[in-house]
C-alpha cells in the first residue's frame, strides 16, 4: 500500500526500480502456482522453524505480495529473504500458497541483480560455491578438522590423524578420498561445469562475487582446454 | 377449505416467497405492500446485482413478482400499510390503510416481512464524515452507481483509482449499540469490489476488516474470488477515522497483521454499513403483540429449529425481521412460514368440520 508515512527504510531508493524487481518476481513462470491470497491464519509462520528463531514471517512474505505493497516487498528482499531455510514447512497453507516458493523466486531475483544484501548473504559461501561448482562435491572429509569440532570428542583426533587410512575402508571406491566427498572424474567435473555456464548460474556467481567467479572460470576454462573441448560449440547448440 | 386469507406483510424476497408458496398450496393470500412496487429493499434500493450468485437484480426480482402476480389466489394491495389488527387468529380482524382508504379484513394467519433498513452511518457518531464528504459512501450508494454502470468519484465525477471497504460499519458495536453481526456486508463488500475491478480495472480496492465472515460457497464463491482474481486486498485492521487532505479522504487505521498505524489517501471510501430492525418491523411488533428480542427485532420462539414462529400461535415472523438475514436465509423461512401458516389454517378447519 502506497501509505503517506511511508517507512524509513530505503526510502532513497526510487520507486521504479522498487517495482522493477517487483515485476520481475511476479514475471516468474512459477509465480502463478505460488501464491493464491492470503487470509494471514498465521499457519506457515506456527510452521516455520526460522520464525522461532529469527524476526522472520512467511505470512509477512504472502501478505505483501498479495497486497502488491512494493515498498514493504523490497524490505523483504533485502533482509528477512536471506532468513528462510527452505523447508518448505510453510507449504502447509490451507490456500495453497508457497511463502518458501515466493523467497525462492525472490532470492534468485536478488542475485541476478546483485544486490548488496545477496552478496552479504552468500559472502561465507563463497569456499562452498566454488567446491559445489568445480568438482560437485560439497563437504570434504578433510574439513573435520578436531580444531572445528571440539564437541566431537577425543576420538575425531585419530581419525583424522589417520584420514587417509579409514576412508580405504570404506567399500566403495569412489569413497577413497580425503580432499573431495567422493572420487569425481575430469568428464563429470567438466560436464557440471558447461552446466552450470549455459544454464547461467555462473552469470549469477559473476554477480554476487566476481573472485570467486574469476578463479572458477580461469581454472575450469584451463581444464576445457586440456580436454579439448570448445565451450562455443555448445553454446550454439543451445542456441 | 373455506378460510381467511393468510396476510403477508411486505413484498421483499421473503415476503413475495411466502405468498407464492402459500398460493401454491392453496390458500388464498394477501400480499400488503407499502411502497408503490414490489421486490422489497433490493428494487427500491436499485441494488445491481444479488449476493452471492451476481444474478441481475430486476431480473431475478421479476421472477418473484411474477409468480405472485400471475396466482389468482394472490390479492396484493399496493401502497397500503397494517395500522390496526384486533381479535385472534384464525379470525383477526386487521385495519388497512390504502389508495381507497382504511379498510378491516379478516385473516385467517400472519406472516410479517417487513425486513430490515441499513444503520444509517451518521446516527451515533460521525467519525467517517458520511455527512461531510462526498466521497464517503455507503454499500447501497455503490450499488446505485453500480447499478447505473457508472462507478465514480462523487465529489468530481472523475474514475477514482484507489477505493477501499470498511466493514463492521454499524455492526458489532457496543458503543452504537448495535451487537449483531450483520451478516451479509462482508459478501457484498467482496461482491462490489469485484463489480468496481470489472468497471474500472485500473483502480486498486482495499477491504478494512475484523474478520471476514464467508460462511460456507460464499468463501470460494465471492471471498477467494475478490482476492485472487480480483486482486482486492484485504487488511486487518478497522479505520479509527477519516479526514480530508487537498480534495482526498484519507483513513486512518492500524493493519494489524503488520503491526503498524497507517494512513492512506483514498479516492473513495465505501462504508459497509449493517442491518436494523425496519420501522415497519418494529411497528408490526406492536401491532400483533409479539415481543423483541434483545437487539430490537422480532422475537422468534422456537429455538434453532423452528426459525419463524413468535410467542402468538398462528403469527409468523420471517426474514431480516427477526435479525440480520441473507436472501437465502430470507426466502428459506419465508417458505417455511408459508408451510406452517397453511398447516395452522388446516389444523383449525378439520378440528371445527
Amino acid at each position: 500500500m502506497d501509505a503517506i508515512y511511508a517507512d524509513a527504510k530505503y526510502q532513497e531508493v526510487p520507486r521504479e526500480e522498487k517495482q522493477r524487481l517487483f515485476d520481475e518476481v511476479k514475471a516468474d513462470m512459477r509465480w502463478n502456482e505460488t501464491l493464491y491470497g492470503c487470509y494471514e491464519c498465521g499457519i506457515c509462520v506456527a510452521a516455520c522453524p526460522s520464525a522461532r528463531f529469527y524476526d522472520f514471517s512467511p505470512r509477512v512474505f504472502a501478505q505483501v505480495m498479495a497486497r502488491e505493497d512494493v515498498d514493504s516487498f523490497y524490505e523483504l528482499l533485502n533482509d528477512s529473504v536471506w532468513d528462510c531455510s527452505q523447508c518448505f514447512s510453510c507449504t502447509r497453507c490451507p490456500r495453497q500458497n508457497n511463502p518458501g516458493g515466493i523467497i525462492t523466486i525472490m532470492r534468485e531475483v536478488a542475485v541476478n541483480n546483485g544486490l548488496t544484501s545477496a552478496k552479504d548473504a552468500l559472502q561465507a559461501y563463497s569456499r562452498i560455491i566454488y567446491k559445489v561448482m568445480s568438482t560437485g562435491t560439497q563437504v570434504a572429509p578433510d574439513m573435520l578438522q578436531p580444531d572445528f569440532f571440539p564437541d566431537w570428542g577425543p576420538d575425531v583426533v585419530a581419525v583424522a590423524d589417520n584420514l587417509d587410512v579409514w576412508r580405504r575402508m570404506v567399500p566403495p571406491e569412489t569413497l577413497h578420498t580425503t580432499e573431495l566427498a567422493w572420487d569425481v572424474s575430469e568428464k563429470t567435473r567438466l560436464e557440471l561445469y558447461m552446466i552450470w555456464k549455459l544454464t547461467g548460474n555462473l552469470e549469477m556467481i559473476e554477480q554476487i562475487d566476481e573472485g570467486i567467479f574469476m578463479i572458477l572460470e580461469e581454472v575450469m576454462e584451463e581444464l576445457l582446454e586440456e580436454n579439448g573441448y570448445d565451450i562455443d560449440d555448445f553454446e550454439s547448440v543451445i542456441d | 377449505m373455506d378460510h381467511n386469507p393468510i396476510l403477508v406483510i411486505g413484498g421483499g424476497p421473503a415476503g413475495l416467497e411466502a405468498a407464492r408458496g402459500a398460493a401454491e398450496l392453496g390458500y388464498k393470500t394477501l400480499l400488503v405492500e407499502k411502497a408503490g412496487v414490489l421486490g422489497g429493499t433490493p428494487i427500491q434500493a436499485d441494488y445491481a446485482a444479488l449476493t452471492p450468485d451476481m444474478e441481475n437484480t430486476e431480473v431475478a426480482m421479476k421472477r418473484m413478482t411474477d409468480a405472485v402476480e400471475d396466482d389468482p389466489l394472490v390479492d396484493i394491495r399496493m401502497e397500503t400499510v397494517v395500522t390496526g389488527a384486533s381479535g385472534e387468529v384464525p379470525d383477526l380482524t386487521v385495519t388497512l390503510n390504502g389508495p381507497s382508504g382504511e379498510e378491516q379484513v379478516q385473516v385467517g394467519s400472519v406472516i410479517v416481512a417487513t425486513g430490515f433498513q441499513h444503520f444509517d452511518p451518521g446516527r451515533e457518531t460521525q467519525m467517517y464524515g458520511y455527512y461531510e464528504y462526498d466521497d464517503v459512501i455507503t454499500l447501497v450508494d455503490t450499488e446505485r452507481m453500480l447499478k447505473a454502470g457508472n462507478f465514480v468519484r462523487p465529489s468530481t465525477g472523475e474514475t477514482p483509482k484507489r477505493v477501499c471497504f470498511i466493514q463492521c460499519v454499524g455492526s458489532r458495536d457496543r458503543q452504537i449499540g448495535n451487537q449483531w453481526c450483520s451478516k451479509v456486508c462482508c459478501g457484498i463488500a467482496c461482491k462490489e469490489a469485484i463489480e468496481i475491478r470489472h468497471m474500472v480495472p485500473d483502480c486498486q480496492v482495499f477491504v478494512f476488516y475484523i474478520d471476514m465472515r464467508m460462511y460456507g460457497f460464499w468463501e470460494d464463491e465471492i471471498y477467494w474470488k475478490a482476492q485472487e482474481e480480483s486482486k482486492v486486498s484485504f487488511i486487518r485492521g478497522i479505520v479509527t477515522e477519516i479526514t480530508k487532505r487537498g480534495d482526498t479522504v484519507v483513513v486512518k487505521g492500524e493493519d494489524t497483521t503488520k503491526g503498524r498505524p497507517e494512513e492512506v489517501a483514498m479516492d473513495v471510501v465505501i462504508l459497509s454499513v449493517g442491518k436494523e430492525p425496519s420501522a415497519g418491523t418494529v411497528q408490526m411488533a406492536e401491532i400483533f403483540g409479539l415481543p423483541l428480542e434483545s437487539h430490537g427485532f422480532i422475537e422468534t420462539t422456537g429455538g434453532a429449529l423452528n426459525t419463524v414462529a413468535t410467542s402468538v400461535p398462528g403469527v409468523f415472523a420471517v426474514g431480516a425481521s427477526v435479525g440480520p438475514a441473507d436472501l437465502e436465509d430470507s426466502v428459506s423461512s419465508a417458505g417455511a412460514a408459508a408451510m406452517k401458516a397453511a398447516g395452522f389454517l388446516r389444523k383449525h378447519a378439520l378440528a371445527n368440520a
